[in-house]
């Protein structure tokens, strides 16, 4: 409890001064950030690890540059230390945004955390028909960026995320992105996570969802000290869907875990979820998947698969997938392997001729390659490919 | 072409080759057959170099080349085939994506120049029509979901491409239906050559009335315990392994 008290005594004096921001810093001084004893933060002592190795206070000079910008058409949108930055960004004419005050959002420990300290939200509402993409230039000690997408009915939008940090300081990012989809509505959410090794990151994605609607979430994660992502998606209406894809191929000390939940409120809905972890070396992996389906939410069909490959002895996996279903008439699945590499397959290949590394290179790629089937922007998706590339060379 | 002396050969610490002598030179067939668990297939993983097997005596050598001193791929990449018992199958990979990157990689090491898409994709039409294989298989991850037929088939259509000079061929009768073995032997036929030579590796002596031996030989414990022309193999199917056995015993 004394640990605790000082983490967030020593960010008390950043939080926000309105209504909403006091209230929620009050209500997070309440249920504490997690502890040791957290179930969902069981493999991931993430209150500690940041106490040891964040100073708050730190804040160093980082000029944003806009050779980190996809270079596709659409509106490119910036964030310095959690601001948004209007000058900075390139904003396509039928882009709706707005820069201003922190609004209520959920309630769990990180979220109030953002919602306490987020020097603003930005409001973006979907009706674009370019691409965004969203920037977080961070080289403080702590950045909450805070971002909620209206999805209005029958609107769509596609979305992607990227932190470029300074080498100088190690930064924690504590992001929150909150989706309301509406009726008959699209949303894919995309974030390619390959940060420097001194990089803390906790990011949150929120989406409720509509009827008929679809939301879409892929996660790319390759380096970093720390990433946690949390995942939540609500699907309360008749009819839509929520997708969840992921990769995460890790090597020397890093640590990800992805969290997930899925909640299925009302009948005819389905969710589908595929992740994929390669790790080596001395990294770690969390996988913690959960698929609600309420007692309305009946012809409810989800679908869930976490499949891992150790590449070292040193590796660590933690996975589990957890079902509650009050429906009765749904058709769930789930499934979760780790393994090694097959050495069956390497050695077929090689028997025609294709040396070791492109074999296992070959093999691995194929296995991560089948959550990428939604990402949209091509340059976004050329990225993802040679960063999982360089990972398996 | 090649020559195994004395070989023995173990896997997790027990021994299965116990001695082995096989001469193959090119422009043979060579059959060898044998019961269940006698070895066959540890010769044909041993030759295809396969790691978990462990050679604790004896030697091979393939066109006067050490051939336990070369990885898989290195063999290969020098001309031996070996069609497996049971294909692997690789979700994700498709069998042109996995034969282009094959292929170019032996006609590198051979110094040749890689294939591009157009002259590999003619050379693919060409060798399709060898062995009755459909396209449309081919776009399809590799051996997924593959039929025993269709599995044995991409391996002979694989052998065609890659135009081994030793093809080693390991059980590939088993499981096919009559039309399925004939394509298949048909294949091995058409691609055989003064210069190639064929080691079948079967339990059953029905492929070998398609695919023809110039040599039949008998594994037993380990061993190559008889070895004679292709009515050796008739008289097997006729007699089973029982008669060989009891003469070894007499021995």
């Amino acid at each position: 409890m004394i640990m605790q008290t000082s983490l967030l005594d020593s960010l008390a004096n950043k939080v926000g001064a309105s209504a909403v921001q006091q209230k929620s810093w009050e209500l997070l001084s309440e249920i504490g950030l997690p502890q040791k004893k957290s179930e969902s933060y069981k493999y991931t002592p993430i209150t500690a690890i940041l106490q040891k190795n964040i100073n708050w206070e730190l804040e160093h000079d980082f000029s944003v540059e806009h050779e980190f910008f996809y270079k596709e058409e659409g509106s490119h949108l910036v964030f310095s230390n959690g601001v948004f930055q209007k000058e900075s960004s390139k904003i396509k004419s039928d882009l709706s945004i707005q820069f201003g005050e922190v609004s209520e959002g959920k309630h769990d420990p990180f979220s109030l955390l953002n919602q306490s300290l987020a020097p603003g939200e930005l409001v973006i509402t979907a009706g674009t028909k370019f691409p965004v993409f969203v920037y977080h230039f961070n080289s403080a000690g702590i950045a909450n960026p805070r971002i909620k997408v209206k999805v209005e009915d029958g609107a769509s939008i596609r979305l992607y995320e990227k932190l470029i940090s300074s080498r100088q300081v190690n930064t924690f990012t504590n992001s929150y992105v909150e989706y309301e989809v509406g009726r008959n509505a699209f949303a894919y959410h995309t974030k390619v996570q390959n940060y420097h090794e001194n990089v803390y990151s906790h990011e949150t994605v929120v989406a409720d969802v509509q009827s008929d609607s679809h939301f879409y979430n892929n996660t790319y994660s390759f380096d970093a000290a720390l990433i946690r992502n949390n995942l939540v998606i609500n699907l309360d209406g008749e009819n839509c869907e929520g997708h969840m894809y992921g990769v995460f191929i890790l090597d020397k000390n890093v640590h990800v875990d992805n969290n997930t939940s899925v909640d299925h409120l009302k009948p005819h809905s389905y969710s589908n979820e595929l992740y994929k972890g390669i790790l080596d070396e001395k990294s770690t992996g969390v996988f913690n998947g959960k698929i609600y389906v309420r007692q309305d939410a009946q012809k409810t069909n989800a679908f869930q698969s976490n499949n891992n490959i150790l590449l070292s002895d040193e590796a660590t996996i933690h996975t589990k997938p957890q079902l509650e279903i009050w429906a009765d008439d749904v058709k769930c699945s789930h499934g979760c392997t780790s393994g090694q590499l097959d050495e069956d397959a390497i050695f077929y290949l090689r028997a025609r001729g294709i040396n070791e590394k492109s074999a296992k290179a070959m093999i691995l790629n194929a296995f991560a390659v089948e959550t990428m089937q939604h990402i949209g922007a091509k340059t976004v998706e050329e990225e993802v490919k040679s960063y999982i590339q360089q990972k398996l060379s | 072409m090649l020559e195994v002396k004395n070989l023995h050969a173990s896997i997790e610490d027990k021994a299965i080759l116990k001695g082995l002598d096989l001469n193959v030179n090119a422009g043979e067939v060579h059959a060898i057959m044998g019961p269940n668990g006698s070895g066959k297939s540890t010769l044909a993983s041993v030759l295809a170099g396969r790691e978990e097997y462990e050679v604790s005596d004896g030697s091979i050598v393939y066109q006067g080349e050490d051939l336990l001193e070369l990885a898989p791929e290195e063999r290969a990449q020098k001309g031996i085939f070996l069609a497996f018992q049971y294909p692997v199958e690789i979700p994700g990979v498709s069998t042109t994506n996995f034969l282009k990157t094959a292929l170019n990689q032996v006609r590198e090491a051979r110094g040749e120049k890689p294939l591009d898409a157009v002259n590999f994709l003619k050379l693919m039409k060409e060798k399709m029509k060898l062995v009755e294989i459909d396209q449309s298989l081919l776009s399809r991850s590799l051996n997924e979901g593959f039929s025993g037929g269709e599995k044995k088939r991409n391996e002979i259509f694989q052998m065609a491409m890659l135009e081994p000079t030793l093809s080693i061929l390991d059980e590939t009768d088993s499981g096919l239906d009559i039309d399925a073995l004939k394509i298949v032997a048909d294949g091995v036929n058409k691609l055989k050559s003064e210069k190639t030579a064929t080691i079948v590796v079967t339990h059953y002596q029905r492929l070998l009335d398609y695919i023809v031996p110039d040599y039949v030989h008998v594994l037993y414990k380990g061993r190559i315990v008889k070895s004679g022309d292709k009515s050796l193999a008739l008289e097997l199917e006729e007699k089973g392994y029982d008669w060989i056995k009891s003469e070894l015993a007499e021995a």
